[in-house]
């Protein structure tokens, strides 16, 4: 009996410190300041109500709105696990300042997903991000939304409404619910509801940020439905030749359930997705921490590159996270750039946000603002 | 210190760790448990509450599928349910040989493919088959080797093959495609084994086995056992046929359901709260592996292990790869049960995939060799039920060299399915 008593005290303890800990990152307050170009903030149940008061309510900063022209979404944290994306778009938020057109940004698409970690995947809670005032902190976040908003899962997840087949855990994966739909999962309300707001606001243009693992095929890339596919390949041509090679991709008709495919099929928008390499994804990485998520360097990966197995390069200098948010946010600036050429009156000029070799030379973190210095009128949190 | 030296330390002293705990006696699980808690310390990470904590829920879902399914087969058992078919199919087919033999393959498949659990088609149907096989002349060696075996191809054959979810899910990759590349294999595999090991058997002796085997209840029915499994495929069905339409109930519900309809329509009075606690009791090293093997592969992540294990295993020569897997698997069976899975699975079907062969077909392969580890120390955990539920008194060598003929069939089928994984992709429909 005391022996009893005495792992159940244990369990106890375990559990009360496990269970701050979980609580704690599941309500750590992220602060944007918002930047000199943010005119607004909306909230996603502004486009489909029955999503107020849900985890996946989250923040839309809208920048712009002086000079008529085009608009842009830009998606950050569909798998919150890919931390470039959300960093480039909290960068843009505090920074971007918009002559013409109007860009909408949401860091946190898939609000759910940045409040859980995967169990088996050890990842660290949280990484802070330097800056000149200390650092900023963000969750980790997983791929998946998290099991305490929806669960359980299916036997098998069939696509609404094309009726493919997926995974029975991609139910409750953001970029395999598109276009979503009213009465469904929590996940598909949520790409419901940006659908709703793509076509209210009359967007042009959106832009999915994602990372992935240097042993996945489709990386160093965008990923373009037909509807984009030149501007896509233009973007690849001048990038490349000018910062970094960037590949282009054909969306597949055939793979239902991702943004690229669906948004660009249930909406005028040309849909873009876009993807930078992240060893801490990879299979084969060794030590699992905030050191390799934002530093890429890892010797296991670089190994399996040696052996033929990547889809991308990889040396001792890894793949830092200010690398990856420099591709973010230089793809979506050429992007704009190259449509804003070619649609004037729909143009989207977006200024302030740092491009590929000013974040690798100051860094992510110099772009990140305190929040302490900030108006307390101008803070949101994720 | 390099990545591969720090890695290799700490495997090494979670293998010392886990080498001291079997020596001091514990079980498997905690065995594991001690090696992670090792390995964490080994690695400088200290005890990681919250990794230990979220590591033990890695593999919730697949325990609770695991929980309601054997809670409904129990409630089946003791209903009366399998008893009355197991008599039905006996006098029925007790002179013809062939036919019993494939009624009783049948029979013991179904258990551990709707739950996933080689030991509940062992606790569920093992001792009245082995009965049956006894009156028909086989020795006690050769019916414990076919209800081993064949329970072994009941876990990994669909719907439930914990292997193959494990490992799937570690490399991301959706748990479709399986039913037949696991369905064929298992069920010729289990056609040829009791074939083969009851090649000498006589027709049963109908009234000395009937004598022995449990009489089924007055009342009891083909309908009061087909219809709980009717409402069981019947809400899959409809989760698939309209899935925009019925809500989502996932397998756990689905089983609870079929548990229900077994409850209402049992001619005897079940006692539902002892039969439920005795399968938590009868399940609990199991879903102590699995919570265990979560920590473990949790820690082993966060250590940088689990990637020194997968780098080594995906730039190995792929033909020593595979023709080494009739010995891998079933060792890392015999050491970690299902943590074998995520631990050597996922590298493995990760170097498959990256080879361009087809990672579905060669899992299922490697699927339905890892249950033969299940007979071989340190665990032996189902090897050593099936002895006791078969009532074996000799030695447990002789039941291993009973099972070598049909193991070997298994490892030569599961290598070739492996081996010409891209030619069999055409299975992948379903």
């Amino acid at each position: 009996m005391t022996r009893k008593i005495l792992i159940l005290a244990l369990g106890a303890l375990l559990a009360v410190f496990a269970g701050l800990g979980f609580y704690n990152i599941r309500h750590l307050r992220e602060p944007v300041v918002l930047g000199p170009g943010v005119a607004e903030v909306k909230t996603l149940s502004e486009y489909f109500p029955a999503l107020k008061g849900s985890v996946n309510d989250c923040n839309i900063y809208v920048l712009g709105n002086a000079k008529p022209g085009g608009t842009i979404l830009i998606l950050g944290g569909s798998h919150p696990e890919e931390p470039s994306a959300r960093l480039a778009a909290w960068v843009m938020a505090e920074n971007g300042m918009v002559d013409q057109g109007r860009v909408f940004i949401a860091p946190s698409a898939n609000r759910s997903g940045t409040k859980v970690t995967r169990p088996g995947g050890a990842y660290p809670a949280s990484y802070t991000i330097p800056t000149p005032w200390g650092g900023q902190t963000f969750r980790m976040g997983d791929r998946w939304a998290s099991p305490l908003d929806q669960w359980p899962d299916p036997e098998v997840f069939i696509h609404y409404p094309s009726r493919q087949n997926l995974a029975y855990m991609d139910v409750r994966n953001f970029n395999r619910a598109w276009p979503g739909r009213p009465d469904g999962t929590l996940t598909e309300k949520t790409c419901y509801a940006f659908i709703e707001m793509i076509k209210k606001e009359k967007i042009d243009i959106v832009i999915d940020l994602h990372e992935a693992e240097l042993q996945y095929p489709v990386i160093s890339t965008i990923v373009a439905h037909q509807k984009g596919a030149d501007l896509a390949a233009l973007a690849s041509m001048v990038i490349s030749g000018e910062e970094f090679n960037i590949g282009v991709e054909n969306s597949p008709k055939a793979l239902r359930g991702l943004s690229h495919r669906e948004i660009g099929d249930a909406t005028d928008a040309v849909s873009l997705l876009l993807e930078t390499p992240e060893p801490f994804l990879d299979a084969t990485r060794g030590r699992t921490d905030a050191q390799l998520l934002l530093t890429g360097q890892d010797e296991f990966v670089v190994r399996a590159g040696k052996r033929g197995l990547l889809f991308e390069k990889i040396d001792k200098k890894g793949w830092p996270i200010d690398v990856r948010v420099g591709r973010q946010t230089s793809t979506i600036l050429t992007l704009l750039d190259l449509w804003s050429q070619d649609h004037p009156e729909r143009a989207i000029l977006l200024k302030d946000v740092p491009k590929y070799a000013e974040v690798i030379a100051k860094g992510t973190g110099a772009f990140l603002k305190d929040p302490k210095a900030a108006d307390p009128a101008r803070i949101r949190y994720e | 210190m390099s990545m591969t030296a720090s890695a290799s330390i700490i495997l090494a002293a979670m293998v010392a760790g886990y080498a001291v705990a079997k020596i001091l006696k514990l079980s498997t699980e905690l065995s594991m448990l001690a090696a992670a808690l090792v390995g964490a310390l080994a690695g400088g990470a200290g005890f990681p509450a919250r990794h230990i904590v979220e590591g033990a829920f890695t593999y919730l879902d697949i325990c609770l599928i695991f929980i309601t399914a054997t809670l409904f087969m129990n409630l089946l058992m003791e209903s009366g349910g399998v008893a009355f078919v197991v008599r039905r199919i006996l006098v029925r087919f007790h002179r013809h040989k062939a036919v019993l033999f494939v009624m009783l393959a049948v029979l013991l498949l179904i258990p551990g493919a709707l739950t996933g659990a080689g030991s509940v088609t062992v606790l569920i149907v093992g001792g009245m088959v082995a009965t049956i096989l006894g009156y028909m002349g086989l020795p006690k060696a050769k019916a414990a080797a076919i209800v081993f075996v064949i329970a072994g191809l009941s876990a990994a054959a669909p719907p439930v093959s914990l292997w193959a979810m494990l490992t799937a899910a570690g490399v991301n990759m959706p748990y479709v495609g399986f039913f037949l590349p696991l369905l064929i294999p298992c069920v010729l595999l289990a056609l040829l084994t009791i074939f083969i090991l009851g090649w000498k058997a006589k027709p049963a002796d109908l009234d000395m086995a009937l004598r022995e085997l449990p009489e089924a209840p007055a009342g009891m029915n083909w309908f009061k056992i087909a219809a709980p499994f009717a409402v069981f495929f019947a809400l899959v069905v409809a989760g698939r046929a309209w899935p925009f339409d019925v809500p989502i109930l996932g397998l756990p519900i689905i089983f609870a359901a079929a548990a229900v309809v077994t409850i209402a329509l049992s001619p005897r009075r079940l006692d539902v709260l002892e039969i439920a606690r005795r399968t938590v009791h009868q399940l609990l090293p199991l879903i102590g592996t699995l919570t265990c093997a979560g920590i473990l592969v949790q820690i082993m992540t966060l250590t940088g292990v689990r990637g020194l294990i997968a780098i080594t295993v995906v730039t190995l020569p792929l033909l020593i790869v595979i023709l080494s897997l009739f010995v891998t698997l079933p060792l890392s069976e015999a050491v970690l049960m299902w943590g074998a899975a995520p631990v050597l699975g996922v590298p493995l079907v990760l170097l498959f995939n990256t080879l361009n062969m087809n990672p579905v077909i060669a899992l299922a392969g490697m699927s339905i060799i890892w249950p033969l580890g299940d007979a071989i120390p340190p665990t032996a955990i189902i090897g050593r039920l099936t002895v006791e539920t078969v009532g074996l008194k000799e030695s447990y060598g002789r039941f291993l060299r009973a099972c070598l003929v049909p193991a070997v069939l298994i490892v030569v089928v599961g290598t070739l399915m492996v081996f010409f994984s891209k030619k069999l992709a055409f299975l992948t429909v379903f």
